[in-house]
This record gives C-alpha cells, structure tokens and sequence, in this order.
C-alpha cells in the first residue's frame, strides 16, 4: 500500500514539474518573439551604416593613420564575452564557455595575456570561478533589457581598452543565430578594424560612385566609425540573446516531453499495482468465502 | 509635383519611411536643405540636430535627430540616427530630467575632460528636445 502512495506522490511531482517547464518553455517562445522583433527593428540601421562605410572607406586615403586599423605586435587578448544571466537554457553557456577557455589557454600557453569584458552573469561566475581576471562585467542594464545605448557603453569600453593600449587584439566571443535549432560559438576579430562587415550581405544596394561630402571625407568617416563599431557589438548582443532564448525553449520543450512520458510510464506502474491488490484483496474473499461454506 | 523619399532610421525603429516635399536639417557644418532631385550627398548630422520636413500638403513638422549621418542617393534621403522624435512625441517630463542631470554633471567637470564634452552635448540635446518640444505644443519657446 506505501508503494501506492509513494507512486501517487512521484506522478504529482513529476506533472508539476511539467507544468512548470511548459510555463518556462511558453516564456522563452515569447522573449524569443520580442529579441527578433528587435533585431527586425535593427536591421535597416545596421544596412545604411555599413553601406555608408563602405561608400565612404574607399574615400579616405591613409586609413593607416586612424589608430583603429592599425595592428600592432599582440601581448594581450581582450574578449568581450556575451553569455546569459539565467541558466536552464540547454548547453548555450556551456558550449560558449568551453570554446573560450580552449581559446584562452592556448593564447595562454603563447605567453599572451588574456582580459575579459563580460555580459552575462553566467559567463562571469564561470570564469571568475576558474581563476580568470574579468575586467569589466555589465550587469545594467541587464542583456535582455540592453538597447543601442548599453551598446555604446561596450563599446566605448572596448575602444578604450584598445587605445590605452591595455589590449592590442579585442575579439567578440558570442553564440551566432544561425535557425531555430542551431546555435554556434563565434568568435570574431573586432580591434583592430581588418574588413568592414556587419549582417548579412544580401542588402548590399549599388550606389552611384560620385557623391558630395561634406564636411570632408575623414570627418565623416570618423564619426561614422564608432557607430559602426556599436552596430557590430550590438548585433553580437543581440545574435546572443536570440540565441540564448531559443535554446532555452529547446531545453524546456524537452525537458517537458521527459515529463510527460515520464508521468505516463509512473501511471503504467501505478494502475498495474492498483489492479495487483484489488486482484489479491478479491483472491482473499473468494478463498474466505469457500474456506466458511 | 516633384517629391524626395525621406526615411529616417535609428537603431530602435524606422520612424518615417514616406514621400514628402522636401526637409532641412542641421549638418555640423551648417544648415542644409534638400529639395527632390538633389544631388548625391553625404554628410554628418549635428549631435542635437532638428529636422523640418515639408510635407506633401505643404505642412511643415519638425524632428528631433542626434549623432546620425545624411546621405542622399537616387532622390533618397535616407537620414541615420541614434535618436529620432516627432517634436509632438517628446516627453517634457523627461527632457527636464536629462537637462538636470546632464547640468549636474558639468558642474563637477573639468572643462578640458572629454566627460564634459559628452556632457556639455547631453545637455544640448536636451534643450535642442526642450525648444523642439514647446514651439511645437506651442507654449512658447524658452
């Protein structure tokens, strides 16, 4: 009879914990929506900066001069790092994380330093726990609240580190959006510049070669260069976050249907023991009654 | 009549992608006006800039633009900026907020720091907001 009860307990649990996935999964799918939606908003503004830059760059002569595009001998790595703050989400941080410590000891073993910007709660407490330095961790505002202006700020924090000479190579590591299903650690080259490119190309308009500009060619192409600095930072931010919720859907869907099956399988059980003892309970009547008449 | 597309981009949303008569905007070297048919252009937009657009009807409305860029291309005026607002749209309340706060930070800056700077354009675009914001409602300017 305890085992009775036991199994009614366990068969509870488990649809509460089911219950609880499925509501986690239906949040996940809506946080998904809004991040794509976002990333929707931003695609126009990521179109005309990067076709602007590239109208421009081939204006400017001696682009050798702007600190930005000059590589230098590389002492010290810096990685902007976008992790989540939450867990739960599959293998997203984990297979971020793992890439990037193989990253880090190798440029490690070369003698090279290794400095850490980071987004996400997550990735911090992972590195911190194995003993690396962050040397900046974001938390305000949070990754899912984060907009073109925590963009900035990353930024200009990146810029910088690069400037002061604190690093001379700063890489983004995020998760790339590739579909629904497929996530990849990325890491790409941000300082110094080497090619110009955001997004994908597919948008590429062809403009007509002959332009005015004013003031002149360098003024506007130092102004747009932060910009279109912001935009790549923004858009790893942004890949991240999408990546991050639908991976954390994924996880819940699974973690739902376990569940279910699970709860299935409990009840299989169950209703066999229930049957068992009626069985047994009927056994001993019958075996009474013929025992008296 | 003859019509230029505006389209006015920030990283948030596309605010106006539509026909219209023609706009005049503030570049950092001066004030330009861009009438349907202009020649190729490419400029930079003043950090606190203001927009007024000519609309087809012959109307005329104003925009809040900052720290964006102006190109025009095929009778395109494809206007990219950090932030944009219909002066209509601008929220009083928090402009208010942002001109004190930027004022509190000049107080306590150096005035060769590359903080003030930053500041000191914080708080002219929160007063280019401001002005924008009172001619349009029309309670006067400042």
């Amino acid at each position: 009879m305890a085992n009775l009860k036991e199994l009614r307990g366990r068969i509870k649990s488990v649809a509460s914990i089911a219950q609880i996935t499925r509501a986690m999964e239906m949040v996940a799918s809506m946080k998904l929506r809004k991040v794509q939606a976002k990333t929707q908003a931003f695609r126009p503004y990521v179109d005309e900066i990067r076709s602007m830059i590239s109208a421009i760059a081939a204006k400017v002569s001696g682009e050798g001069d702007v600190p930005l595009f000059q590589a230098r001998e590389v002492k010290a790595v810096g990685f902007f790092v976008v992790a989540s703050d939450r867990g739960l989400c599959g293998s997203y941080n984990s297979n971020l994380l793992f890439g990037l410590k193989k990253k880090a000891d190798e440029l490690l073993a070369e003698g090279k330093q290794v400095k850490f910007w980071v987004y996400g709660r997550k990735a911090y407490a992972w590195l911190t726990r194995r003993g690396f330095a962050v040397e900046r961790f974001f938390v305000e505002p949070p990754l899912d609240k984060a907009d073109f202006t925590a963009a900035k700020m990353v930024g200009q924090a990146l810029v910088d580190a690069f400037t002061s000479g604190a690093v001379d190579d700063v890489r983004l590591y995020f998760t790339r959006f590739q579909s629904m299903i497929k996530f990849v650690p990325t890491d790409a080259p941000f300082l110094p510049i080497r090619t110009i490119a955001v997004g994908d190309k597919a948008g590429e308009k062809a403009y007509a070669q002959d332009f005015l500009l004013e003031p002149d060619a360098t003024t506007v192409f130092n102004r747009l260069l932060p910009r279109y600095l912001e935009t790549v930072v923004f858009d790893a931010m942004l890949q991240s976050l999408t990546s991050e919720q639908a991976s954390r859907r994924m996880a819940m869907k699974g973690a739902t249907d376990a569940a279910v099956r699970m709860q299935k399988g409990l009840k299989k059980v169950y209703n066999r023991a229930r049957q068992e003892n009626i069985t047994k309970e009927l056994l001993d009547i019958v075996g009474g009654a013929s025992a008296v008449s | 009549m003859a019509e230029l597309h505006l389209r006015v981009v920030t990283p948030d949303r596309t605010i106006v992608d539509r026909k219209v008569a023609g706009v005049k905007f503030q570049g950092v070297d001066g004030s330009y006006g861009v009438l349907p048919h202009h020649a190729p252009l490419m400029t930079a937009i003043a950090h606190a800039g203001a927009a007024v657009i000519t609309e087809l009807d012959g109307k005329q409305g104003e925009l809040f633009v900052s720290d964006g860029f102006a190109q025009v291309q095929n009778n395109v005026l494809t206007m990219v900026c950090e932030a944009g607002e219909f002066a209509h749209e601008i929220d009083l309340v928090r402009v208010k907020a942002a001109e004190a706060k930027a004022r509190e930070k000049l107080a306590g800056l150096d005035r060769l720091s590359a903080d003030y700077v930053l500041a000191e354009a914080s708080l002219r675009k929160a007063m280019m907001r401001e002005l924008l914001a009172r001619r349009s409602s029309g309670t006067g300017s400042i």
